[in-house]
């Protein structure tokens, strides 16, 4: 079963890596109505903007402990016959590397029914900012975008935490209780 | 189709031909992050967490899968692989929270872990962390759970612990930790994938040691043992190597200085 020696990996040329600022690698998951028939099969969305003033936002941030980056929440409102199912709110979140929307769905109680990443961007901002580290690409195209070998889709080796969705899922929690949940 | 979920701290990447087969992945995944995430008082191993060292503790078959799993890999590496200092350091560290009346956890390792059946009991106060395996056994469940839907092919990536199946190979790019960016390349064929390194920070404290490299990846037939042989290739390579071999497993290294070097018999021979 062992495969000896090292034929069973390969080591890419430092060379595939062609880096600028802006998206490095990019991963669509699913569209906002693909995500609403996953979350809520055969239900209609009705859409509401949640418009929020800064005191709003303010207050949100505090209660959540997070802070949001959107002016207008994009909620919809779940609706299954004639009565409510849920609600289906899509969000943005940005940490040092990574920029992700994602979607939560709610039950008509508020329970929640499911976290779905839509887009996940990882950027490489933090290094371009970092002149020891640009160095390594000195001669390099600037402005295009990093491309892996082949095109890999599946990475491993960077420790992700998925901690900035957390917070995001919490921050949307005390929105709904203090927008939604008497709506 | 692909789709992504955040789960057992991490975001868990699942690829299949069905949503049928997708939904059984993220399932079985999500009843391990129920049963094991230390953060939530009444999972399994919260409950553990709290009252293991008062009263005998029931778990379900899961559970107790990977205890005996982490007993083994605690045995055969000499106490390196080691789940309740990995959850003393990481109580102390505050990356698992203190409960409502819970005692520290006491200065011990496995050996005061006694499971029978499904029963667990703590010898002392002591702090579970399933870290260093959760992971791997969830990516094990989950490509069980996508066969027994009917899948013919599936991957499932849980934060870089991975697992892949099906008629073709899936290629795997492993980032070197220190520039986020693509440094070796793996063909993952009806087989799992695991890897550990540091933080881009260079800091490694989810890691229980300081290692020669800066991320280890092992390739494994299933990804419990390509996750608990990371953590003991991250101590001590050279202990490592019998056990890679017993567990059909393979490793390498990749050191601070963007250096790749094979981790087995051969390359410590030569």
């Amino acid at each position: 079963m062992s495969r000896s020696g090292a034929n069973w990996f390969t080591i890419l040329p430092a060379a595939v890596a062609v880096v600028a600022p802006g998206p490095a690698a990019a991963t669509a998951y699913l569209t906002i109505p693909a995500a609403q028939q996953a979350l809520f099969p055969g239900a209609r969305f009705v859409e509401h903007p949640l418009t929020l003033s800064d005191f709003q936002r303010k207050a949100i941030a505090r209660a959540a402990g997070a802070a949001g980056y959107d002016k207008v929440q994009r909620v919809w409102e779940v609706r299954s016959g004639n009565s409510r199912a849920g609600w289906f709110i899509v969000d943005r979140v940005i940490g040092k590397h990574d920029f992700i929307t994602y979607a939560l769905a709610l039950g008509a109680d508020g329970t929640v029914r499911g976290v779905e990443i839509l887009d996940y961007r990882e950027t490489y901002g933090g290094e371009i900012r970092n002149p020891n580290w640009r160095r390594q690409f000195v001669g390099k195209t600037p402005g295009s975008t990093l491309r892996l070998d082949g095109d890999i889709k599946n990475i491993s080796g960077a420790t992700l935490s998925s901690r900035h969705v957390t917070d995001g899922v919490r921050r949307l929690l005390v929105t709904y209780r203090m927008l939604l949940a008497n709506a | 189709m692909r789709r992504c979920r955040p789960l057992l701290g991490t975001y868990v990447e699942v690829t299949a031909d069905s949503a049928e087969a997708i939904d059984a992945a993220f399932a079985a995944v999500a009843r391990i992050h129920r049963l094991m995430s230390a953060h939530d008082p009444e999972s399994e191993v919260g409950r553990i967490n709290r009252f293991g060292h008062l009263e005998p503790v029931e778990v379900s078959d899961e559970t107790r899968d990977v205890l005996m799993q982490c007993l083994h890999w605690w045995r055969v590496s000499g106490g390196r692989f080691d789940v309740v200092r990995a959850g003393a350091e990481a109580f102390e560290r505050g990356r698992i929270p203190r409960f409502v009346g819970q005692v520290g956890p006491a200065t011990a390792d496995s050996s005061l872990l006694c499971l029978s059946g499904n029963v667990v009991r703590l010898a002392v106060p002591a702090c579970l962390d399933f870290g260093g395996i959760a992971k791997g056994f969830a990516v094990d469940q989950a490509v069980a759970a996508m066969r027994r839907a009917g899948a013919q092919r599936g991957l499932v990536n849980a934060g870089g612990d991975l697992s892949g199946f099906g008629p073709e190979s899936w290629p795997v790019a492993i980032v070197d930790p220190a520039t986020r960016l693509p440094a070796v390349k793996v063909e993952l064929s009806n087989e799992a994938l695991a890897t550990s390194a540091i933080h881009q920070d260079g800091t490694a404290p989810h890691l229980p040691s300081r290692s020669r490299w800066v991320s280890v990846t092992v390739r494994a037939p299933n990804a419990c043992d390509a996750d608990a042989l990371t953590k003991i290739v991250w101590m001590e390579a050279a202990a490592a190597s019998k056990l890679l071999a017993g567990a059909g497993a393979a490793a390498f290294g990749i050191d601070a200085s963007g250096q790749v070097e094979a981790i087995d018999k051969q390359a410590l021979a030569a």
